[in-house]
């Protein structure tokens, strides 16, 4: 050690500091407190062993300096003294020495006192060390929160998740969530809802549930259906996560046009489905593993489905809402968040957005009293969504149907065959084959997002190319009855006979050709499905339909549809080809 | 939570209490990784007589352990699940994947 001795008597500063030698310590001397602060100031000694009266400055004096100098690194300050200076060292050791020994002054306790203070220096530096590393691992750890707060902000794009059909509530346990809520509209307009719980709280949980965004979106906006995209999250899961690290998730899909609504829960808590007056009508419980454990092909990624014709609410939730835990260790629990949301509409409202809100409000008001103060452990998040309602602003094709008058081009003229350029054209044929695994429509529509032209009549598109695509497969050629899905029961018979007899198909063939072409100065998109099955009496069955309005029953409705979206539906031959003219938005219809 | 073992002849049980989540990561691992080492044992129990709470740390953890129980050719079971432990268990829909009794 490197030690200051002071003392203003020669002989005993030569003394102690031939003794500091001895024991293989450095010796640095002052006479006074004044020299002592400026030779600490430039030499930094490890200790500083010090007389208590002396001219000029006293060693207390000097003490106080030099601590306050030092500021966090410790100086010890041992204190040599003579009889009858006790109440001088005891104001100093109040004051910030560290210890004191006795004049005349004892070898053999002074090299024991040494190396005491010797020890408690080694001690004090790792202790320093240790701090700086903790403070410099918790500075990387908060700008590595910051980092993956701001990607998940991307990520999640919380734009999305402004829709009248649900309102959410997420509540973070850390800095970072856990929790996820992303949403997402199909092209045909159907809400896809996803609630994600990765393992743990904070960033590795906020690390886990980052894979799924990408799937979720991307899929979603090609119209991709909720099993399709659970596929690939978990496979996405898998492949980016170590093992032991897993994600829970609840996919809802809610279509306001089909009347269905599909649930898949893996490891989520039960999710509530309430009629309007919030009195639980259905639960669909987790009946799966976790997204991230086995492979995909494994899982069993159907959804249960629900056809509604009242309207109602789906109500989803992470264990951190119903297990949050006030200070008698109580928890909130779902009784107390059923109650909850009961109370707070006694009048049987509509399922409006409004409606939504303050069930979310509530919700936050409840726990919060429950709580009373406590911080909540788990990430929360509450999603209340609706189903059935008819006076929400959700973008409904039928709202499309006068489009076509706007538009310069009222009907197909005599001479369109004859003038109408083609600008580009996709053609795509498959076989029973493809049929089975190749989801066709979400396939084409990475390519109709890419045409200009289109990008912004998607959504009518894929209701166009849907309608047409499941008629040439499901009554074209594995000829399904419609009039099936009108029993009891009977969507389901119809969809499981719709499986059974397209494992089983030979052979067939589907040809879908999408033309861009221009006529006079007007875009004009020509579809044509054609299917090797027998085609049907269309004459016959559409003729009522010609009319106009839509069909009240369940089938019959698509067809309707298609001719409201476009400006002519044309069957050919026997029934087994067909011919759409949609014209996409011009550009002054698009002011509207 | 201080997990405990018992061996019974090629049965190794390892009994945990109390809270089962990452504060026992470290303690959970360590007592695996003894069991695992020791060629004696071929079936590991994990025991959740006393545990009151789990959450999804702990099924993260048992993943793992599954896997390397795998890969050291013994055999797993889940025993004495009551309550809680039962309920969360069941969620996850881990009995597709453990033994559970």
């Amino acid at each position: 050690m490197k030690i200051l001795v002071v003392d203003d008597t020669e002989a005993i500063l030569l003394l102690i500091s031939r003794f500091v030698e001895a024991l293989g310590h450095q010796a640095i001397l002052a006479r006074n407190g004044q020299e002592a602060i400026e030779v600490w100031r430039q030499t930094r000694p490890d200790l500083v062993l010090m007389d208590v009266m002396m001219p000029i400055m006293s060693g207390p004096e000097a003490a106080v300096v030099i601590k306050a100098e030092a500021g966090a690194t410790w100086v010890p300050i041992v204190f040599v003294t003579g009889v009858g200076e006790e109440n001088a060292l005891a104001d100093a050791i109040e004051r910030g020495a560290d210890d004191y020994i006795n004049k005349p002054v004892n070898f053999r306790v002074l090299e024991a006192k040494l190396k005491a203070v010797g020890r408690t220096l080694e001690l004090n530096r790792q202790v320093r060390e240790q701090s700086k590393t903790l403070a410099d691992y918790y500075e990387r750890a908060e700008e590595e929160k910051r980092v993956v707060r701001h990607l998940m902000d991307q990520m999640v794009n919380s734009e999305r998740l402004a829709d009248p059909q649900f309102q959410y509530w997420l509540s973070a346990a850390e800095s970072l969530s856990g929790d996820l809520i992303a949403a997402a509209r199909t092209p045909g307009q159907a809400l896809h809802i996803l609630l994600a719980d990765g393992i743990g709280h904070g960033l590795t949980a906020a690390l886990n549930v980052l894979p799924l965004t990408q799937p979720f979106y991307s899929m979603t906006e090609k119209g991709y259906s909720i099993t399709d995209i659970l596929f690939e999250m978990n496979a996405k899961v898998r492949q980016v996560l170590p093992i032991g690290r897993f994600v829970c998730v609840s996919l809802i899909s809610i279509d306001e046009v089909g009347g269905t609504v599909e649930i898949w829960n893996a490891g989520m808590p039960p999710i509530q489905i309430l009629d309007r007056n919030k009195q639980v009508v259905r639960v669909c419980s987790s009946s799966n593993l976790p997204l991230g454990i086995v492979p995909s092909h494994s899982l069993d990624l159907s959804p249960e489905r629900i056809y509604f014709k009242e309207p109602g609410f789906i109500v989803a939730y992470s264990d951190g809402l119903v297990e949050a835990r006030n200070a008698s260790g109580a928890e909130f629990g779902l009784p107390a968040l059923l109650q909850t949301l009961i109370a707070a509409d006694e009048t049987g409202l509509p399922p409006t957005t409004a409606e939504q809100t303050r069930m979310v409000t509530q919700t936050k008001i409840a726990l919060a009293d429950f709580l009373a103060g406590e911080q909540h452990h788990d990430d929360v998040s509450l999603v209340i969504a609706s189903f059935g309602q008819d006076n929400m602003e959700v973008a409904l094709p039928a709202d499309t149907v006068p489009r076509a008058a706007e538009l310069a081009l009222q009907e197909i003229p005599a001479d369109f065959n004859l003038l109408a350029e083609c600008n580009w054209r996709y053609s795509l044929a498959i076989s029973a084959e493809e049929l089975r695994y190749l989801n066709t429509i979400p396939f084409m529509m990475s390519f109709v997002k890419e045409i200009k032209a289109l990008s912004e009549v998607q959504s009518d598109i894929f209701l166009i190319l849907t309608e047409l695509f499941v008629n040439a497969v499901d009554h074209g050629l594995l000829l399904l009855e419609s009039s099936m899905k009108t029993q009891p029961d009977g969507m389901e018979q119809y969809l499981s006979q719709r499986a059974e007899r397209l494992a089983a198909l030979p052979e067939g063939r589907i040809e879908i050709d999408l033309l861009g072409l221009r006529y006079k100065e007007q875009q004009v998109l020509k579809i044509r499905v054609k299917d090797s099955g027998n085609g049907f009496d269309w004459a016959n069955s559409y003729a009522k339909l010609a009319t106009g309005g839509l069909p009240s029953g369940t089938h019959g409705r698509g067809i309707a549809l298609v001719r409201a979206l476009s400006l002519k539906v044309q069957f050919i031959g026997l029934g087994n080809e067909v011919e759409v003219y949609y014209l996409p938005k011009s550009p002054a219809a698009t002011q509207h | 939570m201080t997990p405990t073992v018992q061996i019974e002849g090629n049965v190794g049980r390892v009994i945990l209490s109390g809270q089962f989540d990452f504060s026992a990561h470290r303690e959970f691992r360590q007592v695996c990784e003894s069991i695992i080492a020791n060629p004696d044992i071929k079936e590991v129990l994990v025991d959740f007589q006393n545990v009151n709470y789990l959450d999804s740390s702990a099924l993260g953890m048992l993943l793992l352990l599954k896997e390397k129980i795998a890969a050291a050719s013994k055999t797993l079971a889940l025993v004495n699940c009551r309550d809680t432990v039962k309920q969360v268990l069941e969620i996850a829909c881990f009995g597709k994947i453990f033994t559970i009794r």
